[in-house]
Order: structure tokens, then sequence, then C-alpha cells
């Protein structure tokens, strides 16, 4: 069938997927960016998500309960371990620290007197 | 007779045509995660936890005497900045005889929940920068900074004065009185930051990556395979290329629960960086004591970093010699899409030039 323009409908689904995206394409957006600006989508979406952590923390609880309770070690225990090392990866990055500003401070009085 | 334009052979051979696109589109989709990324020859010079400092291989010494010294993004993959030969920044500027060391961040664990924004500019960038200059023998750097990556820059280069010969910031949001969709997403009040970093010690990368699709919903999602369906139509089109910038967007990085936090309060709540109140570690964040060149580079459609958030840094710095360029495109477009190599690229490198 030909439309009153004289352009043939397509056949292909593909096609028709891709035309009804270009002709909605800018409304749609224009739509849904004025929705998304307004500040009253910004405080439903933070509810939302307030709602969202809420569950999630009670999940985290409950599972943090139930491992302490069959005595395995949580995930916050082996989180711990791995704290543990990163600290002491800073205490030795502050030891060179110490040491590279000894060295230097060594360094310098030997060259002064080289001059 | 029948209209050979609507033939039923006509109609076959245009769905069967399509179905082949089709099929090809979910090709390309599904072969994106491992598309070569980050190719260009580099060596590990400087690690902390999960931070890693390279320094690209280069065939001959380096003409520039300034290294510079790049500070990527916290919550994106650092080969962002090194893509794919041809589209690398990183290339370029080797091509234009720098000496170039980037600081990649990692992507952090459980165990970095206790690592704040203050933890990677009092103990990261000091010692990367350190490892950087000792490498290179060289007492300056060129500190080159990509959006947060250049927030982090910027406070770096305000308490440590002498490290930096010239800054550079890309896209970096300094001034966030008037942030745009984002600051209306991150008001306080409004965003539970302090439930979300007291449940997640490290934000899901998904979640700021929401944010974002949340600026441009429908370009960022059906879009993005509205334009792959036309690209593929098209023999030219470099389907790998396609890929590695797919792979990039989808792969996100999670965002510590504490860096996070101090983001959102102290930057985006407070704007505490412009107002002159930040402190980092109990020393006051001064943007006056920058007095080094300073280059500022903004994108014109930016939505991520708006102009009114990154045009303060001229106004507020101490320096004499400032610099901003507007460059035509979005937030990563201009680093790494396809005008890059024409527009940004030779203006930095301009720029880098006559700093030397």
């Amino acid at each position: 069938m030909t439309k009153p323009d004289g352009s043939v409908p397509p056949t292909d689904p593909f096609e028709v997927w891709r035309q009804i995206y270009d002709a909605n394409e800018r409304a749609w957006s224009a739509a849904l960016e004025k929705v998304m600006d307004e500040p009253a989508f910004a405080e439903q979406s933070g509810k939302l998500l307030e709602t969202f952590l809420s569950a999630q923390k009670s999940v985290r609880d409950n599972m943090r309960q139930y491992l302490e309770a069959v005595n395995l070690p949580t995930r916050e225990d082996i989180a711990r371990l791995g704290e543990l090392v990163v600290g002491i990866e800073e205490k030795i990055d502050q030891l060179d620290d110490r040491l590279a500003a000894i060295d230097e401070a060594l360094r310098r009085p030997a060259a002064d007197g080289a001059e | 007779m029948t209209d050979p334009a609507t033939s039923p052979w006509q109609s076959a051979e245009a769905v069967w045509t399509s179905s082949e696109r089709a099929v090809e589109m979910v090709r390309a989709i599904a072969g994106a995660p491992e598309a070569l990324v980050g190719q260009t020859p580099k060596d590990l010079v400087w690690r902390k936890n999960k931070a890693r400092l390279y320094r690209y291989r280069r065939d001959v010494p380096a003409t520039r005497r300034t290294p510079i010294f790049l500070v990527l993004p916290l919550i994106n993959r650092a080969y962002i900045l090194d893509l794919r030969p041809g589209a690398s920044f990183v290339e370029y500027l080797l091509g234009e005889g720098h000496d170039v060391f980037l600081l990649d961040w990692g992507i952090p664990g459980d165990e970095d929940r206790a690592i704040d924004l203050t933890t990677l500019i009092t103990r990261y960038l000091p010692r990367a920068a350190t490892a950087a200059r000792r490498a290179a023998g060289s007492d300056r750097l060129t500190v080159l900074g990509y959006c947060i990556g250049g927030v982090l820059a910027t406070c770096f280069t305000a308490l440590n004065p002498d490290v930096a010969r010239n800054l550079v910031l890309l896209t970096t949001p300094i001034d966030f009185s008037d942030a745009g969709q984002f600051g209306r997403m991150t008001a306080r009040g409004t965003f539970p930051v302090d439930r979300l970093a007291e449940t997640y010690p490290v934000v899901p990368g998904l979640l700021p990556d929401i944010g974002t699709k949340l600026l441009s919903p429908l370009q960022s999602t059906v879009g993005t395979y509205a334009r792959l369906w036309d690209r593929l139509a098209d023999p030219a089109f470099d389907v790998s290329a396609w890929q590695a910038m797919y792979r990039w967007v989808n792969e996100s990085v999670p965002f510590v629960g504490a860096a996070y936090r101090q983001w959102i309060v102290e930057f985006y709540q407070d704007n505490r960086l412009a107002r002159g109140t930040l402190e980092i570690d109990g020393r006051p964040v001064r943007l006056a004591d920058i007095r080094c060149p300073v280059l500022n580079v903004a994108a014109t459609a930016d939505r991520i970093a708006p102009r009114s958030t990154t045009s303060a840094i001229t106004r507020l710095i101490g320096s004499d010699d400032r610099s901003e360029e507007l460059v035509e495109g979005g937030h990563v477009g201009i680093v790494v899409g396809r005008t890059a190599s024409r527009d940004l690229w030779p203006r930095v490198g301009t720029w880098l030039g006559q700093h030397d």
C-alpha cells in the first residue's frame, strides 16, 4: 500500500523498529529529560534509593548474623584482613619516605662539602 | 503488473538482509568485552595497594623536558586515554615527544573502605608523583587530570605547588554551585549518601553509571543500539572501534564508600573547593596557591561536568598564565571521539609545547 506522500511502508520488522525510534526519539527524549530534570524526580529517586538501601542493609545484616551463628567468616571479617595488609603497606611506605628523607639529608652535606 | 518496490520477493530480501545485520549487531555486542584496549606498551614504575603508575615506552628518548603525569577518574577504567591505536591520547602525546606517566587507581575492594579522597590526595598522589619524577629524572611534572582525576590533581597541585610545572584539566568540575542535574540528584536531603556509604563499603559502579545514563535516558540506552544498527549498514564501519568504546562505557568501576561520601558532601553539597573551605588532612586547599600555568578544557555538550562547574578554576587560581579551551562535543567524546585527534589533542599539544 502506498502512503499519501508516495512512500511505501516497510515490511521489514527491523526497519519498522528503526523508523518508530526515529519518529519518536526526539519527543520522547525531551519529555523524559524534562521529567528527570524536575526536583520532584530527584526527590522520588532519592526515596526509592533509600528504600532499596534499607532492604539491602537488612539482607546484609541477616547474612552476617547467619554466618556468625554457624562460625563462618563474614565478608567484613575477610575485608578486615585485607585492611590489615593495606595498613601494613602504608606503614612500609611511611618508613620508606623517612629513609628517603634521611638519605637525602645525608647526601646534601656531602655534596655541599664537595663544592 | 506488480510494483517491484512492494513485491513479496523484495520484502523477503529486505527482511533477510536486516536479519543478517541483526546477527552482526548481536555479535558486535557480545564480542565487546573482549575488545582490545590499552595496547600502547608500558612499564610499571610504582604501585600501592590497587593503584599503579605506568610509564609508556618510547622508541626514542623524549624531546620534551617536562614529563606528563596523567591522573584518571576513580569511577572509570584508565584505558580511556589509551583506548586503541589511532584513538589514543597517550599515543598522541608520545608522538609529540613527551615522557608519559599514567596513574591508574585500580578496582577497589571491601578492604579499601577507609580510603577516602584525603588518603588519595595525601598518601597516593605525592608518592606516585615522586616516583614519576625520579624515573624521569625531572624536578617538575605537567599534571594532567581528567574529570574527578582533575579535581584530585587540582587539590594535589594546590597543596604541593613545587611539583607541577603546568596543570592541565580536562572537563573538571570545580564549582558545584550550579551542577546541573547531578547537582539536583545529589542535593542534601534528597540523596541518601550516608545510608549509601553505610550499606556499601564500596559503592557498586552501576549506581553512578545509572546516574550518568539518566542524563540522557533514551540516547544512552536504545539510542546506542539504534546508532549501531545504522552504522552496520556502512561497509567502512570499524566494528572493533565501536566495541572498544562500548566495553569502556559498560566496564564501570566501584567507588569506595568513604571517598564517595566525601565527594558528594564536600564537593557537590558544600562546594568547599570553590568556596575555599576545603581542608585535606587539616590543611586548607586554596586554589589561589596554584601559581603554575593552567590550561582548562571544557566541552560544549558536557552534561556530566557542565561549563557552569568547570569554568570557575580560571578565576580562582593564583596563576597569571591561565587559558581556557572550549571544545565541541561531550564529556567523553572530546577526549576519545572521532574528532579528538583533530580538535582536543592538537590544542593541548600546542599548549604543552609552549609551556615545556
